[in-house]
């Protein structure tokens, strides 16, 4: 390769006494080092801005993003009139305030063939553990429908009747009001979407509401033995921790387990 | 004049997609959203970018954007973040994220073109080997994974969108190596 070949605009280095023409095109020894600079700037702050979007790396979906983001910092469920399987006109908050109790709530539509079909069976499984477990008093089953325009209180208790729902554990409600449907999908982060056959897809998910209705934990379905231990255990502490500010020695999370 | 239709039609269409009625086309479709819009939002850069009569940087910033390596770092910046479900999520349901997302893959094309023009082949060549292999590996977890990924799309749909990104990941390094042989074999020295 012969040296004195016409370099093609790249920088030459090495010949210091060629920096007036370097700078003159732009291609010198501080354009690299501006350009470097630069270069590491924008890298910087790509990084900061995609460090900040996926929780430091961690959440690369909606819905990791929100799970994250309620386990640090409960949230309180607004307001909504909601009408049970048995007919009964009450407020979302009403069904959850009772004596202390941790709620597992989750979204369904009657209809539903498909996800609320597994998500039926694993509320019936999550039933007959709370009933074998004793846990009646501590944590309760809650599944709201977002098809208020289909599924009337009578769809309802034919559902309540087909799944075997004890009142006692497992409640069902749909708004009273079908204009609150995006407002209640939004305070719990579900977000709906029509698909073929005339149903929904949705994302499934079991959601802890604990007392004064904060949404204070969302976990993945699959999951709901891990979701019941914590609920319970969330109940324990809440009963706990209220009149007494030292926690009781030996009853801690492993408190509900078997 | 003639250079600035391809853009001004590349502009055109992006936005609309964005905007009644053919809003729900994107809705919809994980892969119209992805392998469709965005992509020509970057092309419409690009192109808008070639029909200015001097496009690039002056020349005073120039020295901060050598072998336009600067803007190669911007462009993958922004194109890196649209990438992420929850990127995608929200340009569907928050509308002021959807305006950032048109007017940033657009940036993202202008700063490309600009760099394009001022990159030797071997730096190309590391960005381009970078961008394939990024697309065609999301694309094949897109098109391979159970987890739905996009709260507003269906996995269907993302099947769909990850062969769609297996396949503009190839096309767009079949165009590359057509377009750099095409530039050796005039200037072979070079």
């Amino acid at each position: 390769m012969p040296a004195d070949r016409p370099s093609n605009r790249t920088p030459d280095l090495a010949a210091s006494d060629s920096r007036a023409h370097h700078a003159a095109d732009g291609t010198g020894p501080a354009a690299l080092i501006k350009t470097f600079a630069a270069t590491t700037a924008v890298l910087f702050a790509a990084l900061l801005v995609l460090m900040h979007a996926t929780d430091g790396g961690q959440s690369f979906t909606t819905e990791t993003l929100r799970r994250q983001q309620i386990s640090r910092q409960a949230e309180l469920i607004p307001a909504f009139d909601v009408t049970l399987g048995n007919g009964q006109r009450s407020t979302l908050k009403a069904v959850l305030a009772p004596g202390g109790k941790v709620w597992l709530v989750d979204f369904v539509y009657i209809r539903c063939q498909t996800l609320c079909l597994s998500l039926g069976s694993v509320y019936q499984q999550l039933q007959a553990q709370i009933e074998a477990r004793g846990l009646q008093g501590k944590v309760g089953l809650l599944s709201i429908s977002f098809d208020p325009a289909n599924d009337s209180p009578a769809a309802l208790a034919d559902y309540a009747k087909r799944m075997g729902m004890n009142p006692q554990v497992w409640q069902i409600a749909t708004l009273t009001r079908w204009q609150d449907r995006r407002r209640l999908l939004d305070a719990f982060g579900i977000m709906v979407l029509p698909a073929p056959l005339d149903e929904f897809e949705h994302n499934a998910a079991l959601h802890l509401v604990t007392s004064g209705a904060m949404l204070s934990r969302i976990m993945d379905y699959a999951d709901y033995e891990a979701a019941l231990n914590m609920a319970a255990s969330m109940a324990n502490t809440m009963t706990v921790a209220v009149p007494v500010a030292p926690p009781v020695a030996g009853r801690g999370p492993s408190a509900g387990i078997p | 004049m003639t250079r600035a239709w391809p853009a001004i039609t590349a502009v055109a269409l992006a936005v609309a997609l964005s905007a009644p009625p053919l809003r729900s086309v994107i809705e919809l479709s994980m892969a119209w959203h992805m392998v469709f819009q965005m992509p020509l939002l970057v092309a419409a850069g690009a192109l808008a970018a070639r029909a200015l009569p001097k496009s690039g940087l002056p020349g005073k910033l120039g020295s901060f954007n050598l072998f336009g390596l600067t803007s190669f770092m911007a462009a993958q910046g922004i194109i890196a973040y649209w990438m992420l479900p929850s990127a995608i999520d929200r340009a569907i349901v928050n509308p002021g994220f959807d305006v950032l997302k048109l007017l940033t893959l657009f940036v993202s094309g202008v700063l490309l073109r600009d760099a394009f023009q001022r990159a030797p082949m071997a730096l190309q060549l590391f960005f381009i080997g970078y961008w394939v292999s990024m697309i065609c590996w999301l694309g094949i977890y897109f098109a391979t994974t159970d987890l739905r990924l996009c709260n507003a799309y269906s996995l269907e749909s993302q099947i769909a969108t990850g062969w769609g990104l297996l396949s503009l990941g190839l096309l767009l390094g079949l165009a590359w190596l057509g377009n750099a042989w095409q530039k050796a074999s005039k200037n072979p020295v070079a």
